[in-house]
C-alpha cells in the first residue's frame, strides 16, 4: 500500500497546480490592464475606462473558454453558426472538455449514500475508486457486478448552477465579442442552455439512452451498451462497460480502408436514421462520445445531448439540401424566410446577397447528398468548405448571426459529423436514409 | 429510569418545541418523570447536554468512516474528505437542532457548546495529519505543521456554517464547499513554490556572502 498511495498523490496535485496556474494567469493580465490603465491615465486624466473593460473582456473570455465547458460549448457554437467553422474551431471542438478537478474518493461514497443509501462497494462486487475517465460533466469509473464489466458515470455537483451561472458570466462578453443584440442572443442562449441542462439530468439520459439504442438496433454495425436504470439516478448512471478505442487510438493503428469505411458507414447510418427516421439526433458527435470495438463496430456512449427537429425546421431545410428547390430562386428565398436566414426587413440588395452566400454555403453542405457515395477523405471538399467559412467569418455583413435557433445543434451535429468523417477518411453509401421531404417539380 | 440518551432526547424535543432552554433542571425533571438528581447522574448542565450531542455525533461519525472498506486505502486528505461528507450527511438528521444549537450562540471563536467536540476533532485530525506527514504527503514546516489542525477547524466552523444557511436541494452546495474548502487547505499543506521560495531564501543568505570573501 505504501509503494501505491504516495505515487497517486502526487499526480493529483500537478494537474491541479496547472488548473489554478491558468486562473492566476487570468488574474495578473486582469491585474496587469489595471496598471496598464492607470499609468496611462496618469498622463491622460481624460481616459475613460472603456479600453480596460475590453482588454479585461478579452482576457476574462479567454481564460473562461479555456476552463469553462459551458462557456467555451456557447462560443463555438455561435460562432459556427455564423459561418461554416474555420479549422481553429474544429480543433478546439474536439478537445472541448468540462475541466474540473476528478472528484474525491469521499465525496463519490457520499453520492453513492445519498442516492441509494450504499457504499458502492456494497452495490457492485468490485467498484473502482479512481476514476479511469473524464466524461464531460462527470467521470467515469470502472466495476463489476455478477461478471458484467460495467462502467459508472458520476457527476460533478452544482453543475446545473454552474451551467446557468456560467451563461450568466459569458452573456456580457459574448455579446460583445459577437456584437449581436441582447434578444438575438437571448433566443441562442436559452437554446443552449436548455440542451446543457438537460445534459446534467442523469435520470433523463438513461431513458433517452434506452430510447435510442431500441430504435437503433437494426443498424448495422452499431452497438451500444446496455443501461441499468435501477442502479442509476439523478447524478449516477450504470452501464456496461464497451471494451474498445476511442477514434484517434484507432486511426493510430492505421486501419485498412475498408474497416474505415465500415466504421464512417455505420457512423453516417447511425446520424441520418436519427435524423430523418426519428427526428430527433444525437447533438454531440465529439470523438470520445463513439468507441470502435475490436470487432470493427461502432460503439455509442453519451447520450446526453439530444436535439429534436421540430417539422417547420426539418421540411425547409432539407428540402433546401435534398430537392431541386435551389432551381427556383423565388422558392428558395421563401425557405431562406422560413428559416430566418433572410429577414423580414432586409433591403433588396440585402436579400440578393444572403441567397447567394446562403445558397452556396448549403450547397456545399449538401454536397454528400448529392450524389450516392461520398469520399470523406477527400481534402478539396473539406478545403473548400473551411475555406468558404474562414471568408465570410470576416464578412461585416455575417457579424450578427442569422438562422433560426435550432441551426446551433443541427449545424454542430452535421459538422461534427463530416468531421470525423474526414478525419476517418471514410468513403461512405450517403443514400441509406434519405431525408423525407417531397420532391418539388 | 433515565439513560443518557432518552435525556438528551427529552432535552432536544423540549428545546425544539419550546425554542429554548429549560428554566431549571427541577422543570426539566418533572416534566420527564424523574428526580432532578437522576438528571445529575449523567450531566451537570443543560449544556452539557446539549455538548454531549454533538460530541457523540462526532464520534458517531468517526466510527462510520473508520468502519468503511475503502477507509485504508484512504490518504490523509481523502479521510478529512471522508470525516467532513459523513459528518454532515449524518447531522442532517438532527438539523433542527444543530441550527437551534450554533444560531443561539453568535460571536467569535468556538461556541461553548461545541468545545468538547473540538477536543475530540482535533485528536482526529492529529492522527490524520501526522500520518500524512509520516508518508510525505504532507509538508513538515517547523512551527507551521502543528498549526495544521487549527486550520482544519476553522473548515469545520466555516462548513457548520455553511450549511446551516445552504437551501440548495440535498444540500449540495455544502458538497462543494466540502470538496473545494478541504482540497484548498490540503494543498497548503502540501510542498508548495512557498517552500521552495523559503529555501531559496536561506540558501541565499548563507552563500550570498561568498563574492565578498573570494575577493571580487
Amino acid at each position: 500500500m505504501s509503494d501505491n498511495t504516495p505515487k497517486e498523490q502526487n499526480s493529483i496535485p500537478t494537474s491541479k497546480v496547472e488548473r489554478s496556474a491558468k486562473f492566476v494567469k487570468t488574474g495578473f493580465k486582469i491585474g496587469g490592464n489595471y496598471i496598464k490603465h492607470y499609468s496611462k491615465k496618469l498622463f491622460n486624466p481624460e481616459m475613460d475606462k472603456s479600453e480596460l473593460n475590453e482588454d479585461n473582456a478579452t482576457d476574462i473570455y479567454q481564460s473562461l473558454s479555456e476552463l469553462k465547458g459551458s462557456a467555451l460549448k456557447v462560443a463555438q457554437m455561435l460562432s459556427m453558426d455564423k459561418n461554416l467553422l474555420p479549422q481553429a474551431y474544429v480543433d478546439k471542438f474536439t478537445q472541448s472538455q468540462y475541466n474540473a478537478p476528478p472528484l474525491s474518493g469521499p465525496l463519490i461514497v457520499q453520492t453513492f449514500k445519498k442516492y441509494f443509501g450504499k457504499e458502492p462497494g456494497q452495490i457492485y462486487d468490485k467498484f473502482n475508486i479512481r476514476s479511469t475517465n473524464a466524461a464531460s460533466i462527470g467521470q467515469v469509473h470502472q466495476a463489476e457486478l455478477k461478471g458484467e464489466k460495467l462502467a459508472i458515470k458520476i457527476q460533478y455537483p452544482g453543475v446545473g448552477d454552474s451551467i446557468s451561472s456560467d451563461l450568466k458570466l459569458i452573456k456580457p462578453f459574448a455579446f460583445r465579442m459577437l456584437g449581436m443584440s441582447e434578444k438575438e442572443l437571448n433566443i441562442y442562449m436559452m437554446e443552449v442552455e436548455e440542451r446543457l441542462l438537460e445534459e446534467t439530468d442523469y435520470e433523463l439520459e438513461v431513458r433517452r439512452s434506452i430510447e435510442f439504442s431500441e430504435a437503433c438496433a437494426n443498424l448495422d454495425n452499431v452497438v451500444f451498451p446496455k443501461y441499468y436504470p435501477k442502479l442509476s439516478s439523478k447524478r449516477i448512471i450504470t452501464m456496461d462497460w464497451l471494451e474498445g478505442k476511442h477514434l484517434r487510438e484507432f486511426l493510430a493503428t492505421n486501419p485498412s480502408q475498408e474497416l474505415r469505411d465500415q466504421i464512417g458507414q455505420a457512423l453516417w447510418d447511425f446520424y441520418n436514421f436519427q435524423q430523418h427516421e426519428l427526428r430527433a439526433v444525437h447533438a454531440d458527435p465529439h470523438p470520445g462520445n463513439f468507441m470502435i470495438t475490436p470487432d470493427g463496430k461502432l460503439g455509442v456512449i453519451d447520450f446526453g445531448c439530444i436535439k429534436v427537429m421540430p417539422e417547420d425546421f426539418y421540411y425547409p431545410f432539407f428540402a433546401l439540401t435534398s430537392t431541386n428547390l435551389f432551381e427556383s430562386k423565388e422558392d428558395t428565398i421563401k425557405a431562406f424566410r422560413k428559416l430566418e436566414m433572410i429577414l423580414p426587413n432586409d433591403t433588396p440588395t440585402q436579400i440578393e446577397f444572403y441567397y447567394t452566400m446562403f445558397k452556396q454555403m448549403i450547397g456545399l453542405f449538401a454536397k454528400p447528398y448529392i450524389t450516392s457515395e461520398f469520399d470523406f477523405g477527400e481534402k478539396a471538399f473539406f478545403h473548400e468548405l473551411f475555406g468558404f467559412g474562414e471568408k465570410i467569418s470576416k464578412m461585416p455583413e455575417f457579424k450578427q448571426a442569422r438562422g433560426v435557433k435550432h441551426f446551433i445543434y443541427v449545424n454542430r451535429t452535421n459538422f461534427g459529423l463530416y468531421n470525423i468523417l474526414h478525419e476517418l477518411k471514410a468513403r461512405v453509401k450517403t443514400d441509406t436514409y434519405k431525408p423525407h421531404v417531397e420532391v418539388l417539380v | 429510569m433515565a439513560t443518557t440518551e432518552s435525556i438528551q432526547k427529552a432535552y432536544i424535543d423540549f428545546v425544539l418545541t419550546e425554542g429554548a432552554q429549560p428554566k431549571s433542571v427541577y422543570i426539566f425533571a418533572k416534566k420527564n418523570k424523574m428526580a432532578e438528581e437522576e438528571f445529575y447522574k449523567f450531566f451537570g448542565s443543560f449544556d452539557a447536554v446539549e455538548q454531549s450531542v454533538w460530541t457523540d455525533l462526532t464520534r458517531k461519525t468517526m466510527a462510520e468512516i473508520r468502519a468503511q472498506e475503502v477507509w485504508l486505502q484512504y490518504s490523509s486528505r481523502e479521510k478529512a474528505l471522508s470525516f467532513f461528507y459523513s459528518f454532515f450527511e449524518l447531522l442532517k438528521s438532527s438539523r433542527s437542532f444543530a441550527v437551534y444549537s450554533i444560531k443561539k450562540q453568535r460571536g467569535l471563536g468556538t461556541p461553548k457548546v461545541l468545545e468538547p467536540t473540538k477536543d475530540i476533532f482535533e485528536e482526529f485530525a492529529d492522527g490524520i495529519l501526522s500520518e500524512g506527514i509520516e508518508t510525505q504527503e504532507l509538508t513538515d514546516r517547523k512551527f507551521f505543521s502543528k498549526r495544521y489542525k487549527d486550520a482544519l477547524w476553522i473548515q469545520f466552523g466555516f462548513v457548520l456554517n455553511f450549511w446551516i444557511n445552504d437551501d440548495s436541494a440535498g444540500f449540495e452546495k455544502t458538497d462543494e464547499a466540502i470538496e473545494k474548502g478541504i482540497n484548498v487547505t490540503f494543498d497548503l499543506f502540501q510542498r508548495s513554490p512557498i517552500d521552495n521560495l523559503f529555501e531559496y531564501g536561506k540558501f541565499l543568505a548563507k552563500n550570498g556572502g561568498i563574492k565578498e570573501k573570494m575577493g571580487f
